[in-house]
């Protein structure tokens, strides 16, 4: 899927990619790229630039530490940034139930 | 492991594209530089040689340009703040140096309208209202800076160009400022200096001199970033 198509929902995806728990900004690509069956396949460096915007937004806090041998900017949601991901959430629920009311083909009606 | 010299050639192109604060570049390199690490890992644990791997992360970062070139507002924006908070943090301090001069010198305080002190050199008049405004102009830009970099940036439409271009005219009415008191100070020593006290005229002018240097250089530095800014980066 092409970044532009993407483009206006990453912020609530990388919201939700880090609910369970922090990861570092490796992680959270492999983790859109494998909950998206492969669908979500982005160019790894462009998940960096929109970490520290959501990190400046106060929405998710990242913090370096040693993990698996390695210093790794390990990123974790902000009491700001679970409210702002329920808060995405139902938006998308509303948006994405009107699309496909209209998107999808209505039943035909039965003749006698 | 570094991941050689094709990462490091990767990253020396990203860093070319990011003008801004040389540690928050520290900091963002670093985490490109691990996160390579953990692609090349990655790719390496399925099969490939550790060139093939290397190449393989680097594809799959992405041009190095554009990379570099969405990390620019995120930079611009702690430009625009690491200023606005300087000129918050020293503008008061420099403040009450000079308003200690100032008593000290016997001048300007005490005597009715300041600007008609018994010996005001002839550009007494004109000092107060360019100050003044210059003053009232550095504190609202900086205010304006804060909140458009701050946790307050979720709720207003700000953007990084506009945040830029707050704190560069914060920056620079404080230049102003300075330079203004500058100029009414040579207007006194060339008009008499008369009970000048040198000072504590001599410690508040080294402090504003130092601020006028720091906030020019950085006001520039603020009005270079946002020139490499796209409008769709706003």
């Amino acid at each position: 899927m092409r970044a532009e198509t993407l483009k206006g929902h990453l912020d609530g995806l990388l919201l939700a990619s880090l609910e369970a728990g922090p990861r570092h900004g490796y992680a959270i690509m492999e983790a859109l790229r494998a909950g998206s069956g492969g669908q979500f396949d982005l160019p790894t460096g462009t998940i960096y630039p929109a970490l520290r915007r959501l990190e400046q937004a106060g929405l998710i806090k990242g913090t370096w530490s040693q993990a698996g041998g390695r210093q790794r900017r390990v990123y974790d949601l902000t009491p700001a940034g679970r409210r702002t991901l329920a808060a995405e959430r139902g938006t998308w629920r509303q948006f994405s139930a009107a699309v496909t009311a209209l998107l999808e083909p209505a039943p035909r009606p039965v003749t006698p | 492991m570094t991941g050689g010299p094709t990462v490091n050639a990767y990253l020396s192109t990203v860093a070319a594209t990011m003008p801004g604060p040389p540690r928050a570049r520290r900091d963002i390199l670093a985490e490109l530089h691990s996160g390579l690490l953990d692609a090349v890992d990655t790719h390496r644990s399925a099969g490939l040689t550790a060139a093939a791997a290397t190449q393989a992360a680097i594809t799959e970062f992405g041009d190095p340009r554009q990379v570099g070139d969405a990390f620019r507002p995120h930079l611009a924006m702690i430009q625009a703040r690491r200023l606005a908070l300087t000129l918050v943090a020293t503008g008061p301090p420099v403040g009450l140096l000079w308003t200690a001069a100032a008593l000290a010198s016997h001048i300007a305080i005490g005597y009715g309208p300041p600007w008609q002190w018994p010996g005001a050199p002839p550009l007494s008049p004109a000092f107060f209202p360019v100050v003044g405004a210059a003053l009232m102009i550095t504190v609202w830009s900086a205010l304006a800076t804060l909140a458009a970099t701050g946790r307050l940036a979720r709720w207003l439409p700000a953007s990084a160009r506009l945040a830029a271009a707050t704190a560069a005219t914060a920056g620079l009415g404080a230049a102003a400022a300075d330079l203004t008191i500058f100029a009414l100070l040579a207007s006194k020593l060339t008009s008499g200096p008369g009970t000048l006290d040198p000072f504590p005229i001599v410690i508040a002018a080294a402090a504003s001199l130092i601020r006028l240097v720091m906030a020019r250089r950085a006001a520039r530095t603020c009005l270079a970033i946002r020139a490499t800014l796209t409008t769709q980066q706003a």
